[in-house]
């Protein structure tokens, strides 16, 4: 089960940084000898990106963890009470490194939600790792109406 | 199908609660996103690239709470700070709302 989630993982991120390579590819108009080493370059890089997304965390293990989590974000129409009130953000299907980066930021005190700080401080790299993977896998778009 | 339709009762709340009496105005917001947020969100807010977060579908009071607390500097990122300090507060009720109404893979999923 979670070898299959890291491998759909990783190619929607391979697939994503191809698409991206390719683009530029064409908006920078480099032919020949240039074009190809770029496009390697870039398989490479999202080769090398994707193995270590793929290390980076374990979904599974992100169930430790969560109950910390859906008390608030799991709650459809949920609002923060302190100190401020505003709907809690939606963060399952987020991408990965987005959730890691907001963790470190309230952790670090960049980013001040009293709860939301205390919650990332008690949380280690690896556990941010974890919780990125087991939200940030991301299920197709719906349309909203 | 019961969760669908409570899901989408709840957002289109959001959107009413966070647009105040005044109604966003969708149109507006879709050229203001274009011209500042689409570079690196996407026009519909679902940003390919995975250095920028998804806005599809997410609740328009906690995208117009950002974009406040990234203007104020309570949210420090030099280049969110350019990019918030460039919309007004009908900019910022427009661009949430217009986020808010695309298509979403964010969910409230546990």
């Amino acid at each position: 089960m979670r070898l299959s989630q890291t491998g759909r993982a990783f190619g929607t991120f391979a697939g994503r940084y191809n698409s991206k390579v390719f683009s530029t590819n064409f908006s920078t108009g480099t032919g020949g000898e240039l074009s190809k080493f770029v496009w390697v370059g870039g398989v490479l890089l999202a080769a090398f990106a994707g193995a270590a997304f793929a290390q980076a965390g374990d979904a599974a293990k992100a169930h430790e963890k969560t109950a910390m989590c859906l008390g608030c974000h799991a709650i459809p129409g949920w609002r923060t009470a302190y100190p401020e009130v505003y709907s809690v953000p939606m963060i399952a299907g987020q991408h990965p490194q987005y959730i890691v980066r907001a963790l470190q930021a309230y952790k670090s005190g960049e980013r001040s939600h009293p709860s939301m700080r205390a919650i990332a401080a008690s949380l280690s790299d690896e556990d941010m790792a974890n919780l990125a993977a087991y939200y940030g896998s991301a299920p197709p778009a719906v349309a909203k109406k | 199908m019961r969760s669908f339709i409570l899901h989408a009762v709840f957002a289109a709340t959001g959107v009413v609660l966070a647009t105040g009496v005044q109604a966003a105005n969708l149109e507006a917001g879709k050229k203001r996103a274009t011209e500042v947020c689409a570079a690196c969100h996407g026009v519909d807010g679902n940003s390919q690239n995975p250095d920028y977060p998804r806005l599809g579908g997410q609740h328009p009071d906690y995208l117009a709470k950002a974009l406040r607390d990234y203007q104020s500097g309570a949210r420090n990122n030099a280049i969110m700070k350019t990019f918030a300090t460039a919309l007004n507060e009908v900019d910022i009720a427009d661009v949430s709302a217009w986020f808010a109404s695309q298509p979403q893979v964010l969910s409230h999923r546990r």
